[in-house]
């Protein structure tokens, strides 16, 4: 399994994926924070102050993230703030959705049309991602520190 | 701890990197949002749901009987229903229904084009009337009929302030047209003199 999940290929396509996720998620709202601070005002969990701020410097996270991601730059940090980001989106859906509040998730289009199946399809999708980061962020590593690890366990097989 | 370190680095420089292309940005946004925006915003939410109930609902700000409140709207905490913002092509569909128009410009202004119809309630004068005066004043006009208060369009924002004011008093369904006399008068339609 090890093996299987530190795999060179596998890693580079959950990472792609993840990464491309990532982008696609924040380039609606790159240049548009002033929507994205009403998809965010809809979830009613911020204090009003915060709405704006976190509508500036979040899709800039996120697409640093998915940028850094795709082309597997600092694979630990990138992966422990994907897996932060995605905890953090996962809270809010669902506490969205426990609301029943009937909102558009403001994940990736940023138009106010609403569709609970919508908030549901996005948390099943978090949760794989989740899943995605932690193998990267565990079984990611340079050549050198997978042929140590290898070479630990063959040792140890050994003896 | 490099991790720890290497995650705060890429946060400050994602944030550095929103606040200036925020900044920069002709659409960007105020670092704390105004409080005004988020109202209005909420009400039009309601608005754009609320459209189809709105067309079966026959009302003339003008009657005596009580009409249904086309908005539907509830008392916020403060105890009044707060005013809508509505587009341009709904005022057009209120404007054809008889809703009352308010501008809420100054005497000269109104004096000078209006939109056909439209009572003018200065702002400026009327806020500083004591209650009972509004009250008396207003007293006309149908607690239940549709009231549509515009100003001049753009930025200005008399029209909202004078909307919370009637509100206040008690009518029920406040609109406010942002687009104002301008966009009503570019959008061809009838304004007066």
């Amino acid at each position: 399994m090890r093996e299987f999940l530190s795999n060179k290929y596998l890693q580079t396509v959950v990472r792609i994926v993840i990464g491309a996720v990532f982008i696609y998620a924040s380039v609606n709202k790159l240049f548009n924070p002033a929507d994205f601070a009403k998809a965010i005002l809809r979830y009613d969990m911020t204090p009003l102050f915060v709405v704006n701020i976190m509508a500036i410097i979040l899709p800039w996270v996120e697409f640093s993230v998915g940028l850094l991601l795709i082309f597997g730059i600092m694979k630990k940090p990138v992966s422990i703030m994907a897996a932060f980001s995605l905890v953090f989106f996962l809270i809010a859906l669902i506490s969205a959705y426990a609301r029943g509040l009937d909102i558009n998730c403001g994940c990736f289009s940023l138009e106010e049309t609403s569709s609970k199946s919508d908030i549901l399809q996005r948390i099943i999708e978090d949760f794989f991602m989740l899943a995605g980061t932690y193998i990267i962020y565990k079984y990611s590593g340079s050549k050198k520190e997978l042929e140590t690890i290898n070479s630990v366990n063959n040792i140890n097989e050994v003896k | 701890m490099k991790v720890f370190k290497q995650i705060i680095f890429i946060f400050i420089a994602a944030g550095i990197t929103g606040v200036i292309a925020n900044a920069v940005n002709p659409k960007g946004v105020p670092f704390i949002m105004d409080k005004n925006i988020y109202a209005l915003d909420t009400a039009k939410k309601k608005t754009e749901k609320k459209l189809p109930d709105f067309r079966n609902d026959p009302y003339d700000t003008t009657a005596n009987k009580p009409v249904n409140n086309v908005f539907n709207g509830t008392p916020n905490k403060e105890g009044f229903i707060e005013p809508e913002n509505i587009s341009g092509t709904l005022a057009k569909q209120l404007f054809d229904r008889n809703a009352l128009f308010v501008d809420a410009r100054t005497k000269p202004e109104y004096d000078s084009l209006h939109i056909k119809g439209s009572v003018n309630i200065p702002y400026e004068e009327f806020h500083n009337l004591p209650v009972d005066r509004r009250k008396e004043m207003m007293r006309k006009y149908n607690k239940d009929g549709i009231i549509v208060v515009y100003c001049k369009g753009g930025k200005c924002e008399v029209s909202i302030d004078l909307a919370y004011d009637l509100a206040r008093l008690g009518f029920r369904s406040v609109s406010i047209y942002r687009g104002g006399v301008h966009e009503w008068k570019e959008s061809g339609h009838p304004v007066e003199p």
